[in-house]
C-alpha cells in the first residue's frame, strides 16, 4: 500500500516528459498562428507547474496513505477505537490515489494525441 | 481543510454517535447496580456534542464531555435479602429509566447511521467526478 506503485506507473516520468511535450506544441503551432504571441504564461513554465501540482498530489496521497496504513495496523493489534475511521481513512485514501491516476491519464491522453498530430 | 472533507466531517458524527452508543452501554449495563445506601449511586452518563465551526476550514462535530443526568441519591429500594441492604433494608440503586436509555440508542444508532449512508453517498459523488469525461 505505498505510492510507490503510482511511481511505478508512471507518474514522475509524465512529469519528466512534460517540458518536451510543451516546447513541441510552441514550436509547431506557433507559426501556423502567423508569429502571434504565445499564451499568457510560456509552456515551459506551464509544464513545470503541472509537474508540481502532480508532485503535490502526489504527497497528499502518500499522507492519506499513511494515515490509512496507520489505522489498519491498529485494527490488527486491537488498538482501533473506531471501526469506521479505518474505513474513512482508506476510502479516502483510494480516492486520491484515483484522482492523481486520473490527472496522469489525462496527460497520457493529451501528449498521445498531440504526437499523433504528427503521424 | 483536506481534499475529501465531507466524507471527514461525516466520521465525526460517526465518532460522536459512537460515544453517545458508548455512554447509554455504560448506562444500561450499570442500570441494577445496587449501592449500600450509605454510598452514592451509578450517575447516568450523557455526552455532550458541540460543533466544530466549518468557517475554521475543519467542521463536523466533537465530543465536549461528559455530563451526569442523574443524581447520586438514585432511588431507595426495600430489599432486606441484598448483602447491601442497611438496618433499615434499604439499597440504593441508579435512577436511569430504562426506556430512555432504549429510546436513545435508537437515536443514536439511525445517526450512527445516517453519517454512514453520507461517507457513502460523498465517496459515489467524488467517484462521479473523477468520471468526468471518461465516459466517451
Amino acid at each position: 500500500m505505498s505510492v510507490m506503485g503510482i511511481e511505478a506507473v508512471g507518474a514522475r516520468p509524465v512529469a519528466a516528459t512534460l517540458p518536451s511535450l510543451a516546447s513541441l506544441p510552441t514550436g509547431a503551432v506557433g507559426p501556423l498562428a502567423g508569429g502571434a504571441p504565445a499564451g499568457p504564461a510560456s509552456g515551459e513554465d506551464v509544464a513545470s507547474a503541472f509537474g508540481a501540482a502532480l508532485t503535490r498530489g502526489i504527497a497528499s496521497v502518500e499522507a492519506a496513505e499513511k494515515k490509512a496504513d496507520g489505522l489498519a495496523v491498529q485494527a490488527a493489534t486491537g488498538t482501533l477505537t473506531d471501526v469506521h475511521d479505518y474505513v474513512i481513512a482508506a476510502n479516502q485514501a483510494k480516492l486520491a490515489t484515483e484522482l492523481t491516476v486520473a490527472v496522469r491519464n489525462k496527460a497520457v491522453e493529451a501528449f498521445s494525441e498531440i504526437m499523433r498530430l504528427q503521424a | 481543510m483536506t481534499i475529501f472533507s465531507a466524507i471527514g466531517i461525516a466520521g465525526t458524527g460517526a465518532t460522536v454517535h459512537r460515544k453517545w452508543l458508548d455512554a447509554i452501554s455504560d448506562n444500561i449495563a450499570n442500570i441494577n447496580t445496587a449501592r449500600p445506601s450509605s454510598e452514592a449511586a451509578y450517575q447516568e452518563k450523557r455526552v455532550i456534542a458541540e460543533a466544530v465551526d466549518y468557517g475554521s476550514g475543519t467542521g463536523g462535530v466533537r465530543v465536549a464531555g461528559t455530563a451526569l443526568a442523574s443524581s447520586a441519591e438514585g432511588r431507595m429500594v426495600y430489599e432486606p435479602d441484598n448483602a447491601l441492604a442497611d438496618a433499615e433494608g434499604y439499597v440504593r440503586y441508579p435512577d436511569v429509566d430504562l426506556g430512555s436509555q432504549m429510546s436513545q440508542m435508537i437515536m443514536a444508532q439511525r445517526g450512527y447511521q445516517a453519517n454512514l449512508a453520507v461517507v457513502d453517498r460523498a465517496r459515489e459523488t467524488y467517484m462521479a467526478a473523477l468520471r468526468i469525461g471518461g465516459g466517451a
